[in-house]
C-alpha cells in the first residue's frame, strides 16, 4: 500500500463519531502510530473510542492498475524470486498471537502479588534483626536466620505453585492457538503451485473454489457462482455472493473482495492477495482485541479486598503493637521481631495457594462438563455475571438455514427445527403437499457429496447455498432418497437462480410412465412467483386465484416474513403434451416455454434456528436474575424473531414499534414505560451518546442490538460494565472477538468458534452447548460460597495465632506460640480442611436467586471479618490459651507466676529460674518447656479448627439439615489435621529445630470442650438467621 | 390466519413456560427497582460501612484509587477535599447523627451485644481455669521430669561465668565478696539453728503425713564451708588469689539422689592444660550434698529449705591466664552431658586471676 491516492476510502471498523485520520505512509510507521494511539488511549482512560481506518481502494482499480501496483500479472503471477522477497519484508502471511506476558514477569508476579510483600518485609526485617543481634554478639542464635529463610522459601514455594497452576490453565489452550495449516492454489512463474497459506505475499494470484477458506484479503479478478459465508466477520448468515465487479465503496460491502479466513461455500473464483497477516481485516480485529485491556476478574478484586483487609490488619496491629513494644521498653531489636511475629500470624500463608486449588478443581469439573476453563479465575466470573450479551448466529442459532414454517391449504405448517429432527409431523396428506414437495425436490441443485450415507442427514456435508441445501435436508428427511426421485424425474432444463430473475427454474420429465406431460417447477420471490400464477392450488385442487385467496397469500408472507424468516414461493405447470412434446427442445436463452398462468402451491419459510438447548437455558438465566441482551449483526426483523423464539424477548413483551402498530399511532406517542423490550440497530447506536444507551440499557429488561460492528458490541460491553454489572459475552465469529475479550468473562463456542472468539475467550463451551453456562453460572456462584467458608475458616485462626503475641507483648507470659509453629498450622493441618471446603454443596437454590453485585456483595464482608476474628477467633484463642496454661501449670508454672516473667524467662544465663512450686529451671529446660507450649497451643488450635471446619459447611442452615457426612472430603480434612498433628508432635517431636515436641495425650483433650462450644454457639446464630430473617442479627451475623 | 398461526405455534411456549416467563419479568422488575432503591442509599450512607479501622481505611484507599482513575483531569485538591469530606462525614455524620454509619443507638446495641457475649466468655474461661486450677495440686507440681535431670549454678554470680579479678586491686574482687556475703546470711548459723532442726546426715529426711502440713528444713550452716564461709577470711580468698566459688544444685520437688550415693562434685580444667588448676579443696570436704537435704516438699511447705551448698576453693590456679573450669555432679541419676543444656548437671566458668 505504499501508493498514495488523493481519495482514500475509509472504513470504520467501528462506531464512533471522531474520525481520527493517522498519517498515511510507510506501512510499518503507520501501524506503530496506531498501535502507539490505541495504548495511549487506554492509558488516559479516553472514553472516545479508538478508531481504526482501513485504508483499502483495491477494490476500485482496474485489473491493470492492480498489475502495475502489486508488480504482478494477472496471468503468470509472481516469480519466485519475488514472492520470496516481499515474504521476506511482509512476513508470513499469518496472524501474529497476541503478545504473551515473559514467563519471567509471569513468575515475578506471583512472587510478589498478594500477601508475598508482607512476606518478604518479614523475611527481611527477620535477616535485619539477626544483623543487629550478630554486630551486638558474635555467637548470636541463627533463629532468626532460619525464620527469614523459612519465609522467603513459603513466599516463593506459594509463587512457584501459583505459577505452575496457571502455567497449566494455559496449556490447555495452547493446542486451540495452533490453526491447521492451510493450503493455497497460486500461481507463480506462470505455474499452479500449492503451497502453504502461510507463504503468500501481496500480489500474488490465488484460485479458490466452493469449501475453501479465503487465505488472504483478496481483490477478485474472476468469479463464477462465487458465494462466501462472512458470518464470522459480520454476523450474516447468509451466504454473501461474490463477483469482480466494484459495487460498493466500502470495502466490507463491495462484492469484489474476499476476506482471510471466510469461507467460499461455492463457486470458484481467482483473486489477487492484496493484504496478508495482521494487515488483514481480520488481523484488525484481531488487533482491536489485543488492545482491549483484560478486565480484571471480580474473584481477583474480591481476592485482593481481602488481601487489603488482611494486610490492613496486620500492619496496623503490627505498628500498633511495635509502638506499644517499644514505649513499654522493649529493646527496638525485640520489637521488630514483635512485628514479624504479628505478621506472620496476620498472614494465612496458605490460602492464597488454596484458592488456586480450588478454582482449579472447579475448572476440572467444568470441564468435565464440557466447560473449558483457559483462564482459572473466570471459573467464579460466570457466577457473578448480571448481564449476558451474546452473539446470535452460532451461538444462540445453529448457523444453519433450516425450513421452519410451510404455507399450503391456506394454513401456515410449522416444521421441527431442531437439530436432530427426523420426522416432520405437520399434515403431509393434503394433495398440494405432494405437489409441494416435489417442487421442493427437483428445483434444487444441491447435492449431497458422495460417501455419506450413514451420517444423519443434518449433518451431512451438502454442495450448494444454504437455502438449497436446507430445503434438500428437509425434503430428504420428509421424503427419503431425494437422488433417487430426480434420478426418475429427469431434468431436461433448467434456469438457475440469479438476483435479476429472482426465480429459479427447471423443466422434468415426470416419474408417472403414463403421464407424457413435462412438469415445469419454480421457486423464487413469492411476490415474483405469484405474478406468474392464475391459480392456486388448494387442497390439491387447482382453483382460480382470485382477490381473497391473493389476500391470505400476503397475510401470510408478511407473517412468515415478519418472523424474521426468509420466504420462498413455489408454483408447477404440467406443460400439456400436445404442445410440448417428448422430444421439445427446451430452450432456457430463448424461454420457449410458458411463464405465466402458472399454479400456485406454496410457500416455505427458512431461518438458522435456535439451539434447542437456548431457550430453556435462557430461563434459566432469568431466574438466576441474570439479563440476558442479544448483540448480533444481523438484520433486526431475524434477531428481534430469533429473539423471541429463544425468550430473550418474552412472549409477552412488546417493543415500543409493536405497541404502536397494535394501537396504530405513531411511535413518538408510545409511552416508552410500557415497552419492556427494544430492539436497537447499530445505526441507532451509532448516534446514541452513552447516557443515552445508558438509558437503554437500563430502563429496559429486553434488549436486542441488531446490526452491530465489533467496535460497537466492545460500546455495549462497556456500558454494561458502567453499570456495574458482570458481563459475559458469547460468542463464536471473528467479529466477536474484541467485546469477548473486553467482558469480564468471554465465553467461546468451540465447535463453531473461531479461533480469535477461542483465544479472546476465557472460557470455552467445548460442544456448543448453550446450556453449559447455566452449569457455569451455578459452579461460579457455588465457588463464590465455598470460598467465603474457605476463607472464613482460614482468618478464624489468624486471631488464635496472633493473640499469642499480643499476650505475650502485654502480659509478658512465655511466648505460647512460635512462628515456625504458625507456619506449620497456615501450611500444614489447615490446607486440606480449607480445600474440602470446595466440595460442599450449596445450601440453598443458587439459582433462584439474583447475581451479587460487584460492589455491595463482596467475598470478604464485614460480617465475616467479624464474626471470624471478634467471635469464633477470639473463643479459640481462649480454647488455645487454656490448653497452653494446662501444660504450664502442670508442669509447675501456674498462670499467676507466668505474669511478666517472660524477662527473666529469656534470660539465657538464668539457669535457676523459680517456678510456682520451689523448683529452679535452668534455660533449656525452660525452652524445652516453651517448645511443649507451642506444640500444646497448636494442638488446641487445631482441635478446634475441626470445630471450625465442621461449622463452616454452612452460613445459614443447621449442620444436620446439611449433613455431617455428605461431603467426604471435609472427614478427609479432618483426618489429615489430625494425622499431620501426630506426626508434627510424636514423629517429629525430637528435631528442636522444628520447635515440636511429644505432647502427652491428655491435653489433646483439653481445647475439645471449646470445639464443641463453638460448634453450639455457631449453631445458635445459624438458628436466629433463620428464625428471623433481616433481623439486625440476620444483617450483622450473616456474612 | 393469525389466530390459526398461534396455535400452530403454540408447542413452542408450553403453558408453563410463558408462565414462568411471566413471573421473571416482575422479579427482573422488583430486582431492578431493588437497585435502584439501594443505589439511593448507598448514596446516603456515602461509604461502605466498616468497623475496623483498617478495612474502612482500606476501603476509602480503594475509593482512592478509583476516584483518581475517574478524576482524570480535574483539578486533584478538589478530589481530597472531598475525600476529606466523606472521611469526615463516615466518622461523624452531624445530620444523622451517625458514626462510623452508626447511630447512637446501633453502637450501643452493638456495645451491649458484645458486652454480654464477652462477659460470657470470660465466664466460660472463668469456669475452665477454675476446673484447671481443681485438678493442680498447689504442693506438688504434676509433672516434674522436664525439670529433672537438675540443673547447677554457683555463687558469685552476677551476669557472667568469667571470673576476672587482680588480686591487688580490691575493687576488681569485691563486689564478689559482697554477692557472697549476702548470698550467705540466709545460712548464718545462728539463724539455721533457730528456723531449722539438725537431722541426722546420711539419710533422707522425710517428712510423712499430709500434704498440706508444714515440713521441717535440715540445716545447712555457713560454717559448714569452712574456708570459704567468709567467717575466717572475709574475703573468701579473694585477696590471696584464691577464690571461693559455691555449687548449687537447683531445687526440684520431690527429687532423692540415690540412697547411700550422694551427688557429688568434681571440676577439673575443662579445656586445655589440666595443671592449670592444681588443687581444689571442696567444703564439706566429702564433696557431696548430704541425703537429708532431700526430698525437697515444695516452697508452700517447705518454707525454710536451705538449700545445701559445696564450695569450691580454688587454692592453686594457675595465674594470669584464663582458666575455663567445668564442674560436674557426679551420681547415680545424674546426667551431666545434655549437648544442648549446658547447665544440667555441670557448669563451666573461666577464672582469670591476675597478680
Amino acid at each position: 500500500m505504499g501508493q498514495k491516492t488523493p481519495q482514500i476510502y475509509s472504513v470504520e471498523l467501528n462506531g464512533a463519531k471522531d474520525m481520527k485520520q493517522t498519517d498515511k505512509g510507510d506501512d510499518k510507521d503507520k501501524y506503530r502510530g496506531l498501535w502507539s494511539t490505541c495504548l495511549e488511549l487506554r492509558k488516559n482512560h479516553h472514553k472516545e473510542h479508538v478508531t481504526k481506518e482501513i485504508d483499502l481502494d483495491d477494490h476500485k482499480l482496474s485489473n491493470k492498475e492492480l498489475e502495475n501496483k502489486y508488480h504482478t500479472n494477472i496471468v503468470t503471477g509472481l516469480s519466485s524470486t519475488q514472492a520470496a522477497e516481499l515474504l521476506a519484508r511482509d512476513g508470513p502471511n499469518a496472524l501474529s498471537p497476541p503478545q504473551e506476558t515473559p514467563e519471567i514477569i509471569k513468575f515475578l508476579k506471583q512472587m510478589v502479588g498478594g500477601f508475598s510483600i508482607l512476606l518478604w518485609v518479614g523475611a527481611i526485617l527477620c535477616w535485619i534483626a539477626y544483623g543487629i543481634q550478630f554486630s551486638n554478639d558474635k555467637s548470636s542464635s541463627l533463629d532468626n536466620v532460619y525464620l527469614g529463610t523459612v519465609l522467603a522459601l513459603v513466599v516463593i514455594l506459594t509463587g512457584i505453585f501459583a505459577y505452575y497452576q496457571e502455567a497449566k490453565s494455559t496449556n490447555i489452550m495452547a493446542s486451540f492457538s495452533k490453526m491447521i495449516p492451510q493450503q493455497a492454489l497460486v500461481i507463480r512463474d506462470s505455474e499452479k503451485k500449492i503451497i502453504p497459506a502461510e507463504q503468500l505475499v501481496v500480489g500474488d494470484i490465488v484460485e479458490i473454489k466452493g469449501g475453501d477458506q479465503i487465505p488472504a484479503d483478496i481483490r477478485l479478478l474472476f468469479a463464477q457462482g462465487c458465494k462466501v459465508d462472512n458470518s464470522s466477520l459480520t454476523g450474516e448468515s447468509e451466504p454473501q455472493p461474490r463477483s469482480c465487479e466494484f459495487t460498493h465503496d466500502n470495502p466490507l460491502e463491495t462484492k469484489n473482495i474476499g476476506f482471510y479466513s471466510t469461507t467460499c461455500l461455492e463457486g470458484t473464483a481467482t483473486g489477487m492477495v492484496i493484504n496478508t497477516g495482521d494487515r488483514t481485516i481480520i488481523g484488525h480485529i484481531a488487533s482491536l482485541a489485543s488492545g482491549v485491556g483484560n478486565e480484571k476478574t471480580p474473584i481477583a478484586t474480591e481476592i485482593e479486598h481481602f488481601v487489603h483487609i488482611v494486610a490492613g490488619v496486620a500492619i496496623s496491629i503490627g505498628v500498633l503493637f511495635f509502638i506499644i513494644a517499644v514505649s513499654m521498653k522493649y529493646r527496638v531489636l525485640d520489637s521488630i521481631i514483635f512485628l514479624i511475629g504479628i505478621i506472620v500470624a496476620n498472614v494465612p500463608e496458605g490460602l492464597l495457594a488454596t484458592v488456586t486449588v480450588t478454582l482449579s478443581l472447579t475448572a476440572k469439573r467444568m470441564a468435565k462438563k464440557n466447560c473449558l476453563v483457559k483462564n482459572l479465575e473466570a471459573v467464579e466470573t460466570l457466577g457473578s455475571t448480571s448481564i449476558i450479551c451474546s452473539d446470535k448466529t452460532g451461538t444462540l442459532t445453529q448457523n444453519r438455514m433450516t425450513v421452519a414454517h410451510l404455507w399450503f391449504d391456506n394454513q401456515i405448517f410449522m416444521a421441527d427445527t431442531s437439530e436432530d429432527h427426523f420426522k416432520q409431523t405437520f399434515d403431509q396428506s393434503s394433495g398440494t403437499w405432494a405437489s409441494l414437495s416435489k417442487i421442493i425436490t427437483l428445483c434444487n441443485r444441491a447435492e449431497f457429496r458422495p460417501g455419506q450415507e450413514r451420517v444423519p442427514i443434518m449433518k451431512r456435508v451438502v454442495v450448494g447455498d444454504a437455502s438449497e441445501t436446507a430445503l434438500l435436508k428437509f425434503s430428504e428427511v420428509v421424503l427419503g432418497d431425494v437422488m433417487e426421485i430426480r434420478k426418475r424425474n429427469h431434468k431436461v432444463a433448467e434456469i438457475p437462480f440469479n438476483s435479476t430473475n429472482k426465480f429459479q427454474l427447471s423443466i422434468h420429465k415426470t416419474d408417472d410412465p403414463t403421464d407424457k406431460r413435462f412438469l415445469m417447477v419454480m421457486k423464487g420471490a413469492p411476490e415474483k412467483i405469484l405474478e406468474k400464477c392464475s391459480t392456486i392450488m388448494v387442497n390439491g385442487q387447482e382453483q382460480p386465484l382470485d382477490q381473497s385467496t391473493a389476500e391470505a397469500f400476503y397475510t401470510a408472507y408478511m407473517e412468515l416474513g415478519g418472523l424474521g424468516e426468509r420466504v420462498l414461493g413455489f408454483c408447477h405447470l404440467y406443460l400439456s403434451a400436445d404442445e410440448f412434446p417428448e422430444t421439445y427442445s427446451f430452450d432456457v436463452d430463448a424461454m420457449n416455454f410458458p411463464m405465466s398462468n402458472l399454479c400456485f402451491v406454496g410457500l416455505l419459510s427458512m431461518i438458522d434456528p435456535p439451539r434447542s438447548t437456548v431457550p430453556d437455558a435462557i430461563t434459566k438465566c432469568r431466574s438466576a436474575g441474570i439479563k440476558v441482551i442479544m448483540v448480533t449483526g444481523d438484520h433486526p426483523i431475524t434477531a428481534k424473531a430469533i429473539a423471541k423464539s429463544v425468550g430473550i424477548i418474552s412472549a409477552n413483551s412488546e417493543t415500543v414499534e409493536d405497541i404502536a402498530k397494535r394501537l396504530n399511532i405513531a411511535v413518538e406517542q408510545v409511552n416508552k414505560q410500557d415497552a419492556k423490550a427494544v430492539v436497537v440497530t447499530g445505526m441507532e447506536l451509532k448516534d446514541m451518546s452513552e447516557d443515552q444507551l445508558d438509558e437503554v440499557l437500563t430502563s429496559y429488561p429486553e434488549i436486542v442490538f441488531a446490526r452491530t460492528s465489533p467496535q460497537q458490541k466492545l460500546i455495549i460491553v462497556e456500558g454494561c460494565q458502567r453499570q456495574d454489572a458482570v458481563v459475559a459475552v458469547t460468542g463464536d465469529g471473528v467479529n466477536d472477538s474484541p467485546a469477548l475479550k473486553k467482558a469480564d468473562i468471554g465465553i467461546a463456542m468451540g465447535i463453531a468458534g473461531s479461533d480469535a472468539a477461542k483465544n479472546a475467550a476465557d472460557m470455552v463451551l467445548l460442544d456448543d452447548n448453550f446450556a453449559s453456562i447455566v452449569t457455569g453460572v451455578e459452579e461460579g456462584r457455588l465457588i463464590f460460597d465455598n470460598l467465603k467458608k474457605t476463607i472464613a475458616y482460614t482468618l478464624t485462626k489468624n486471631i488464635a495465632e496472633l493473640c499469642p503475641f499480643l499476650i505475650y507483648i502485654i502480659v509478658g507470659v512465655p511466648l505460647p506460640l512460635g512462628t515456625i509453629t504458625i507456619l506449620f498450622i497456615d501450611l500444614g493441618t489447615d490446607i486440606v480442611p480449607s480445600i474440602a471446603l470446595a466440595y460442599e454443596k450449596a445450601e440453598s437454590d443458587i439459582m433462584n436467586r439474583k447475581p451479587r453485585h460487584k460492589k455491595k456483595d463482596r467475598l470478604v464482608n464485614k460480617p465475616l471479618a467479624v464474626y471470624s476474628y471478634l467471635h469464633i477467633g477470639l473463643m479459640q484463642s481462649l480454647g488455645a490459651f487454656l490448653v497452653y496454661f494446662t501444660v504450664y501449670a502442670q508442669e509447675g508454672f501456674r498462670p499467676s507466676t507466668l505474669i511478666n516473667l517472660r524477662v527473666e524467662w529469656e534470660k539465657d544465663f538464668v539457669n535457676n529460674l523459680e517456678d510456682s512450686y520451689g523448683q529452679e529451671w535452668t534455660r533449656y529446660q525452660r525452652k524445652y518447656l516453651e517448645w511443649t507450649g507451642y506444640t500444646a497451643f497448636f494442638i488446641g488450635i487445631m482441635i478446634q479448627q475441626i470445630a471450625d471446619l465442621i461449622i463452616r459447611k454452612t452460613r445459614k442452615n443447621s449442620i444436620f439439615q446439611q449433613g455431617l457426612f455428605r461431603n467426604k472430603v471435609i472427614w478427609v480434612g479432618i483426618a489429615s489435621q489430625i494425622i499431620i498433628a501426630l506426626i508434627l508432635s510424636y514423629g517429629l517431636g525430637s528435631i528442636t529445630a522444628l520447635n515440636f515436641t511429644m505432647l502427652r495425650p491428655q491435653y489433646w483433650f483439653v481445647a475439645v470442650p471449646h470445639a464443641f462450644l463453638i460448634w453450639v454457639y455457631d449453631e445458635v446464630r445459624k438458628l436466629f438467621i433463620r428464625l428471623y430473617p433481616g433481623s439486625w442479627w440476620d444483617k450483622n451475623m450473616y456474612y | 390466519m393469525r389466530r390459526q398461526l398461534r396455535s400452530r405455534r403454540a408447542p413452542v411456549f408450553p403453558h408453563s413456560y410463558r408462565y414462568r416467563l411471566d413471573d421473571q419479568d416482575e422479579v427482573n422488575q422488583n430486582y431492578l427497582a431493588d437497585e435502584e432503591e439501594e443505589a439511593e442509599e448507598e448514596a446516603r450512607v456515602m461509604v461502605v460501612h466498616n468497623l475496623e479501622e483498617e478495612e474502612e481505611e482500606d476501603e476509602v484507599k480503594e475509593e482512592e484509587e478509583k476516584n483518581e482513575e475517574e478524576g482524570q483531569g480535574q483539578p486533584t485538591s478538589n478530589t481530597w477535599w472531598r475525600k476529606l469530606q466523606i472521611m469526615n462525614e463516615y466518622l461523624w455524620d452531624p445530620e444523622k447523627r451517625m458514626s462510623l454509619a452508626r447511630t447512637g443507638q446501633s453502637w450501643s446495641l452493638i456495645l451491649v451485644i458484645y458486652f454480654f457475649f464477652y462477659a460470657s466468655l470470660a465466664a466460660v474461661i472463668t469456669l475452665c481455669m477454675y476446673t484447671l486450677f481443681l485438678t493442680i495440686g498447689p504442693y506438688m507440681p504434676t509433672f516434674t521430669e522436664r525439670v529433672k535431670p537438675p540443673g547447677v549454678m554457683i555463687r558469685p554470680f552476677a551476669h557472667s561465668l568469667n571470673f576476672n579479678f587482680n588480686v591487688s586491686e580490691p575493687d576488681t574482687w569485691q563486689h564478689y565478696v559482697i554477692s557472697l556475703n549476702g548470698f550467705l546470711q540466709g545460712y548464718n548459723d545462728s539463724l539455721q539453728e533457730e528456723m531449722n532442726i539438725d537431722c541426722p546426715p546420711g539419710q533422707y529426711f522425710i517428712q510423712d503425713g499430709n500434704e498440706d502440713e508444714d515440713k521441717k528444713a535440715c540445716q545447712f550452716k555457713r560454717s559448714f564451708l569452712k574456708n570459704c564461709s567468709g567467717l575466717e577470711d572475709p574475703t573468701f580468698g579473694y585477696s590471696t588469689g584464691q577464690p571461693c566459688i559455691l555449687l548449687k544444685m537447683n531445687r526440684i520437688v520431690g527429687f532423692r539422689p540415690e540412697l547411700g550415693d550422694p551427688v557429688k562434685v568434681s571440676c577439673k580444667v575443662q579445656r586445655g592444660d589440666e595443671n592449670d588448676i592444681r588443687s581444689i579443696n571442696y567444703y564439706p570436704e566429702s564433696a557431696s550434698f548430704d541425703l537429708r537435704y532431700y526430698p525437697y516438699y515444695g516452697k508452700m511447705t517447705h518454707v525454710n529449705y536451705t538449700s545445701p551448698l559445696v564450695a569450691m576453693h580454688f587454692t592453686d590456679v594457675v595465674k594470669n591466664q584464663a582458666v575455663p573450669v567445668q564442674c560436674q555432679l557426679k551420681g547415680k541419676g545424674i546426667i551431666n552431658d545434655v549437648i544442648n543444656d549446658r547447665f544440667v548437671g555441670r557448669i563451666i566458668f573461666t577464672l582469670n586471676i591476675e597478680t
